[in-house]
């Protein structure tokens, strides 16, 4: 994303924020270590952004894995979340862009086919990690009531597929046998990482308030999917499948969680429309998206 | 050997020739039988069967049964061309030995979609809308494939779920019928839901409560017109004589039909019996000159509503005068 933005911008002032200082930083983006999670952290945070001056910021400091440690993941992601509007709003900051997902509005048997940004978040309650993330949507939207002057950006990416791309859904799709519900093969879509990243850039760079669905085009079974990549499936039912997940899950290795399957059981494809008229066409569709993971990790093997 | 006559070296019967040719077909033959040896002995059947690919490939047989011809392309609602192709075959075999579906009324469709077709539903397994758009694809195969409503419970049904979308249901609700519309599809709406579904013999062709007006709203917002139709015969390939509730529970289902065959022959009672079907379609109501406010007008729906169950029913017993008998 920061090389993306410098090769864009070139005369832009780039500020990391991060709880440790990543390995292999660009040299031209101005780091500050914050702890998201200390209760001082919005002052902190506030104290960065007025000094350095910022017009915009992308908060995106989520866990791309739930961990085992719910009150961790909590206080990151829902009084992180606070922390980085409060310092906003003291700072003056004229843009905020935040990371969401798609799997906030829940997989639920009676979801329409097509969720667009308006459907009612409803998170899921056997994932902590997307109740976190729903009840963190929810501040922004009160927040960006009261603070009119702030541009907020709500980006939400369905699962995001790409050759470097790393999270519990690719792990989980990595998987040399992949367990899946058993009577179940619901349409997924995935966006690509550039596609995501390039959403995330024109929100960053040109003014979009609201809120926009970032997916890709086309949906896919699941079936064809594990088939695309030369899978094995094991189908499980329903109970047999959350008692198995459980296991690595206590063994705390960062394994699908809870509550996980049920995305792979009902439907929560989301209308990517409003993102695709705001941030332009994407490049990848869903299973372009979905090949360029297989081939990045060469899953597919000879028969 | 015998020497194969040759017609064109008889009428010069030189004998010299002959015999070069004699020489020459010789020649040949033992260039054939050593170029081609003979088979020796077939080897025991048993003897080097590939046991590791037989079982491979029996492996991969069984965890692709029933999908086996699935294309993995599917349009956005989750419609399998391949599928629907090949199920085309057998619904073709239904609609005129099985069903001997007598379809009328067709030609009074418009040309062109959108268009919200609303039948009376019975059944537990959506035969009535899997045959009616087969049937609209007879009719007219030059529109897009009609998608006909589901109920959520049965949607989301494990193991009905996959072959449901690829064959062309779609969950009924406001957002996708609006989307299916606004795409130009042709739409099969049953309002009575589960209530129809779920209706026993004695309370057949009676029109149960059209949910809650929402087909007409819909009508009136996105100013599509209404075909109703009339489907007889549904009934009496599913008929439920009297639910059972007790291991419906158990299996997560609102209750457990008790039909002639189900569950005495066990999967098997799931077929349809061969009743004769009579589907009739009504002149198309276009609610166009009401124009879109009246979407907001709670009793106008409801009077709308009324009348087009009013009429689905009249066509449903327009059905029942025409047909001779339940099997006839």
């Amino acid at each position: 994303m920061i090389r993306r933005l410098l090769e864009r911008a070139p005369g832009l002032r780039i500020v990391g924020l991060d709880h440790r200082r990543p390995y292999r930083l660009d040299p031209r983006v101005h780091f500050h270590r914050v702890d998201l999670t200390e209760p001082t952290a919005d002052g902190r945070i506030a104290e960065i952004l007025s000094k350095e001056r910022a017009d915009a910021l992308v908060h995106t400091a989520f866990r791309t894995e739930p961990t085992p440690d719910l009150e961790m993941d909590h206080e990151l992601e829902t009084i992180g979340s606070r922390h980085v509007m409060n310092a906003c709003a003291a700072a003056k900051v004229r843009r905020l862009v935040v990371a969401s997902s798609t799997m906030v509005y829940g997989a639920r048997p009676d979801n329409p086919n097509f969720l667009t940004e308006s459907h009612p978040l409803r998170g899921h309650r056997g994932a902590h990690q997307v109740q976190d993330r729903a009840e963190m949507e929810s501040l922004v939207a009160e927040w960006r009531v009261r603070h009119t002057d702030t541009e907020v950006t709500v980006l939400r990416p369905c699962w995001i597929m790409g050759p470097t791309y790393w999270d519990h859904v690719t792990r989980y799709f990595s998987l040399p046998l992949v367990p899946t519900p058993m009577g179940f093969d619901p349409l997924l879509q995935f966006v690509h990482e550039d596609d995501c990243l390039h959403a995330f850039e024109q929100a960053t760079l040109k003014p979009h308030p609201g809120v926009f669905n970032i997916t890709a085009r086309g949906v896919i079974p699941l079936s064809t999917i594990l088939s695309l990549a030369g899978k094995r499936r094991l189908s499980l039912p329903g109970a047999l499948l959350s008692r198995i997940s459980e296991v690595p899950s206590q063994a705390q290795s960062g394994n699908p969680p809870e509550g996980f399957f049920d995305y792979l059981r009902y439907l929560w494809v989301a209308d990517g429309a409003r993102g695709w008229e705001a941030f332009g066409e994407p490049v990848y569709t869903t299973k372009e998206a979905w090949m360029s993971f297989v081939s990045a990790r060469r899953m597919r093997r000879y028969r | 050997m015998t020497e194969p006559p040759d017609s064109h070296s008889e009428p010069r019967s030189d004998s010299a020739e002959l015999a070069e040719l004699h020489e020459a077909l010789g020649s040949l033959r033992r260039e054939i039988l050593e170029r081609f040896p003979a088979r020796e002995p077939a080897p025991s059947l048993l003897a080097d069967v590939d046991w590791e690919a037989l079982f491979d490939d029996l492996r991969r047989r069984i965890s692709s049964i029933g999908m086996s011809e699935r294309s993995g392309e599917v349009d956005e609602f989750g419609m399998d061309e391949i599928v629907v192709r090949r199920a085309r075959r057998v619904l073709d075999l239904l609609y005129d030995r099985y069903w001997r579906v007598d379809l009328d009324g067709a030609d009074q469709l418009p040309d062109a979609g959108p268009c919200l077709l609303v039948a009376n539903r019975s059944g537990m397994v959506p035969w009535d809308g899997l045959v009616l758009a087969h049937g609209l694809h007879r009719e007219h195969p030059l529109h897009p494939q009609a998608r006909f409503l589901v109920a959520d419970w049965l949607i989301t049904l494990p193991f009905v779920q996959p072959y449901l979308a690829r064959l062309g249901g779609v969950r009924a609700c406001r957002e996708n019928a609006e989307r299916l519309l606004g795409s130009g599809h042709f739409v099969i709406a049953f309002p009575e839901g589960a209530k129809g579904a779920t209706k026993v013999m004695r309370e057949r062709y009676q029109l149960q409560r059209f949910g809650r007006g929402g087909v007409v709203r819909l009508a009136l917002e996105s100013g599509v017109p209404l075909v109703p139709v009339g489907i007889v015969g549904a009934e009496e390939s599913n008929p439920i004589l009297f639910k059972w509730q007790l291991p419906a529970r158990r299996l997560g289902l609102p209750f457990l039909p008790v039909t002639p065959t189900f569950p005495l022959l066990g999967p098997l009672g799931a077929l349809p019996l061969p009743s004769k079907w009579v589907i009739r379609m009504g002149e198309p109501l276009s609610f166009e000159h009401l124009g879109s406010e009246a979407a907001s007008d709670e009793l106008l729906i409801s009077r709308l509503t009324e009348e087009l169950r009013a009429r689905i029913q009249g066509l449903v017993e327009i059905g029942l005068g025409e047909r001779e008998s339940v099997w006839g």
